[in-house]
């Protein structure tokens, strides 16, 4: 039984990697070709935490600019929200504030759960591991640093999103199953940055 | 795929553009493309039939005026035609882009107009088929009382 549903959304700049992570994740895939997404895509999975299968909606959205009117509609419902950049790029990471401005205005539920998710950490990075860190704390974000290209992190990306929803008090009308909140940034302190693949 | 094609527009948002699209063109005598191109995409969202073959229409012209975009309306040309059962011509737009640009995204579309269209055949074929059934029952009881008519009389 899985009809405990979370809506995901995942939102970033173009070709940082959104879809990147999600096929990983999903499909255990993954394509060195850019696949522009086009508006909008939908993938699920069955995920279980504590014994009980949520299924995990994922929103993949376009980062192209022509499709920012048209996606705000999206946001709604999200209980969480994936917050992509790229490593290599700085700019990536900056574009994220306007990335959480539109979440902000759009959102219906403001108590979203959010994760920075820094992706590429198999190439050059040009953004250190603290700048996202410190980026993901200022915005009470959790952060994490992946490669969806040698599969490194990425469960941890949607584990740690949907464990900290569904123990958040606010999860199923405050019916959460513990009411613990497991702290705002928690960070994997351990996970090492580069990849050799 | 079902959850992206049953995924329906807000009101709200159709309304929205509805309105930008017909104040240019009342304002300017024309639309920008990327009006057109929003209203459309709400259109194909929308829960009604002759909606979604407005924006189909509107996606066509832009298909053929504006090459810049028309991977854009090429996949919601398919996206709006899946929507309203067309399969055939979603099918179409799907191998148009794929023959253009690889794409995972319209790949699992084309995949799962294929998979619709064969249920329809199939669902045809179960009705025809159901047909036959009803009709065998209908003569099977027929015999069975015809038969049994003699035993109750006894």
């Amino acid at each position: 039984m899985a009809d405990r549903a979370i809506k995901l959304l995942v939102i970033g700049e173009s070709g940082v990697g959104k879809s990147s992570l999600i096929r990983r994740f999903v499909e255990n895939k993954f394509d060195d070709n850019h696949d522009v997404t086009i508006g909008m895509d939908f993938k699920s999975k069955v995920m279980n935490v504590d014994g009980i299968d949520y299924k995990v909606a994922l929103w993949d959205t376009a980062g192209a600019e022509r499709f920012r009117s048209l996606t705000p509609s999206f946001y709604r419902k999200a209980l969480g929200a994936i917050l992509v950049y790229d490593i290599t790029s700085r700019d990536s990471l900056v574009k994220l504030e306007t990335w959480l401005a539109e979440l902000d205005s759009y959102s219906d539920n403001p108590n979203i759960a959010i994760i920075v998710v820094g992706n590429k950490i198999d190439q050059e990075r040009e953004v250190d591991r603290e700048e996202g860190r410190k980026f993901a704390r200022k915005h009470r974000a959790l952060f994490i640093e992946t490669s969806a290209k040698c599969d490194q992190f990425v469960s941890d990306v949607f584990k740690d999103i949907v464990e900290k929803i569904v123990s958040s008090e606010y999860f199923n009308n405050g019916n959460g199953s513990t009411g613990m909140d497991i702290g705002g940034d928690r960070d994997l302190e351990g996970s090492a940055s580069s990849c050799y693949c | 795929m079902d959850e992206l094609l049953n995924d329906v527009v807000p009101q709200e948002d159709l309304e929205k553009f509805e309105k930008k699209y017909h104040h240019e063109l009342e304002l300017d005598g024309e639309v920008t493309t990327e009006t057109k191109f929003e209203y459309a995409f709400c259109l194909v969202r929308s829960r009604y039939t002759n909606d979604i073959k407005k924006g189909i229409m509107i996606l066509e012209e832009l298909a053929r005026t504006h090459p810049d975009g028309r991977r854009d309306y090429i996949y919601y040309l398919a996206f709006g035609n899946a929507r309203i059962k067309e399969y055939t011509s979603g099918l179409k737009y799907c191998r148009a882009f794929l023959d253009i640009e690889s794409n995972d995204q319209v790949r699992s579309l084309e995949e799962y107009i294929k998979k619709q269209s064969d249920k329809e055949i199939a669902k045809g074929m179960a009705v025809a088929g159901g047909a036959a059934l009803v009709l065998g029952g209908i003569l099977g009881l027929g015999i069975a009382m015809a038969r049994n008519k003699p035993k109750r009389e006894k």
